[in-house]
């Protein structure tokens, strides 16, 4: 008698299945995002060397709506990465400060606050104050 | 006394003949204080002995009853039907593995894994039976958490990267390796970070994270797999940049 | 020792990418959201007085080594960050196998090193040279 094993295969649209997964794929795409707003980044840096018309293009370029209101969305996405990122370092800690792991909820909220910290010294360091 | 009745939905699959798995259901009396693994041994005793399932100890260390309970893995023995949603509890096998009849899967490919990783203590001198191998109780807290695995696999059907390539050594192989690296008894610390700086070791993990929720014993092994890359990566480093270093 | 099952080789590179991924991950976490703000947001949604991205408001920022250190590293960051994100997403989507993780590998890892040296060139140009 033959016996037929059936095969191991995943579960077609397995990350809409547990809103972790989708959780998942939502902070994986924010990274990638972030990759994106490096060249962004970068290209402003190339037409800031190009000089003013060509900078005020690239800047009014970003500012249609459309480019606008898409760049809303993968704000949203950003925010979202940097948000998992710190939970992720709770859940983490790969190295400890303490003896015990801290409670992840703990190592967020630092990072969170940190975060706040952080934004507002570049608001005046890197762009000089409101 | 039975209360009332509830609606099993259990995935059989029949070897001889091959296909896909199926649905079957079955009425079966329930009581507030009943477990899945009771509902399953009833329709066993009641109503249909080819029902095949895994199972052993009802208590949660044996690790043998794991299966898919409303789409999320689960030990069987643990899991009250009270606590499910209302309607059917639908029972599959745990999820990523091939499967054999009914619930059972082969999980042949996670023994080896878990060999591979010397899940034991590996030093020169043991079984040196003229010395003593001291532990403090800090150095049992150093790895007591991953040494609670019971090997009952629910973090693999919960691990989607484990889904997408069968190769990645995985979520409990990870824990178990850092738990004998982190024994102070323990010499086979470089051999199992070399095993796991491979390409099917712990570079393929993307920390989804699931496998520390489904775990039921709280070992976590999202966790021990990112302190495996961070120990890995350091050891690599040391290594390219100081060849000539102790090779831990 | 002998090994109960054959171990396959060790990776070289991985490890490295590994780390630029995590650093990365911090530096984007920390500083990209402030940053986008800024530059997209604060202006056209009329949330900030002023616009820090205008040209002459920009340009005289860009002249301090603090400010062109921050690009660089944010560049830098997000690049090797997102190019190693995306390298396991496509790997998950099916684009697995050795010759396919290799071209993954080259093209990313590839985008990742060239755009972080062109952040790092126009950091230092008109600055060293």
């Amino acid at each position: 008698m033959t016996v037929h094993e059936y095969p191991a295969r995943r579960r077609r649209g397995w990350w809409l299945r547990n809103p972790r997964y989708l959780a998942f794929q939502l902070r994986e795409a924010g990274g990638v995002v972030c990759a994106l707003y490096g060249l962004i980044l970068l290209n402003m840096l190339i037409q800031l060397r190009d000089g003013e018309s060509a900078y005020a293009a690239f800047l009014n370029l970003l500012r249609t709506p459309p480019v606008l209101y898409l760049n809303v969305v993968l704000f949203a996405l950003v925010l979202w990465h940097a948000l998992t990122w710190f939970m992720l370092i709770g859940k983490a800690q790969p190295i400890q400060f303490t003896r015990q792991p801290l409670p992840w909820k703990v190592v967020f909220g630092i990072n969170v606050l940190l975060w706040i910290g952080v934004s507002g010294a570049v608001v005046y360091l890197i762009f000089g104050g409101m | 006394m039975p209360d009332s009745e509830v609606v099993f939905r259990v995935s059989r699959y029949r070897p001889e003949s091959g296909g896909r798995p199926t649905f079957q259901e079955y009425r079966i009396p329930y009581r507030s204080d009943m477990v899945v693994l009771d509902g399953l041994n009833y329709i066993k005793d009641h109503l249909d002995p080819t029902l095949t399932f895994r199972w052993s100890c009802r208590m949660g260390i044996c690790g043998s009853c794991g299966a898919d309970v409303n789409g999320r893995p689960r030990l069987t023995c643990g899991t009250y039907i009270r606590d499910m949603r209302k309607g059917a509890v639908t029972v599959e096998p745990l999820s990523n593995f091939p499967i054999l009849k009914d619930l059972v899967v082969d999980f042949d490919d996670f023994l080896d894994k878990l060999a591979s990783v010397r899940p034991y203590i590996v030093r020169k001198d043991w079984g040196d039976l003229s010395k003593e191998y001291i532990q403090y109780p800090e150095d049992v807290d150093a790895y007591r958490q991953q040494s609670l695995c019971i090997n009952c696999m629910l973090c693999y059907a919960a691990c989607p990267v484990f889904g997408a390539s069968p190769e990645f050594v995985g979520p409990a192989a990870s824990a178990l390796a850092l738990r004998y690296i982190r024994d102070t008894r323990d010499e086979g610390g470089a051999e199992r970070l070399a095993r796991l700086n491979t390409k099917t070791g712990i570079w393929e993990c993307t920390f989804v994270g699931e496998c520390s929720v489904v775990c039921p014993k709280e070992v976590d092994p999202a966790a021990a797999i990112q302190t495996l890359k961070f120990l890995a990566t350091t050891r690599h480093m040391r290594r390219l940049l100081m060849p000539g270093s102790a090779s831990r | 020792m002998h090994a109960d099952v054959a171990a396959p080789d060790e990776v070289l590179l991985e490890p490295v990418f590994w780390s630029l991924f995590s650093v990365g991950g911090f530096i984007t976490a920390f500083l990209l959201p402030v940053m986008l703000f800024l530059i997209f947001f604060a202006a056209p949604f009329h949330l900030w007085p002023g616009d820090p991205a205008a040209y002459a408001t920009f340009l005289a920022h860009w002249k301090e080594p603090l400010v062109r250190l921050f690009f660089f590293v944010l560049i830098g960051g997000s690049l090797f960050h997102g190019t190693h994100r995306l390298k396991f997403m496509l790997m998950d989507a099916g684009f697995k196998g050795p010759a396919a993780e290799a071209l993954l590998d080259l093209i990313l890892n590839g985008v990742a090193i060239f755009g972080s040296l062109g952040a790092l060139y126009y950091a230092l140009r008109g600055w060293l040279f």
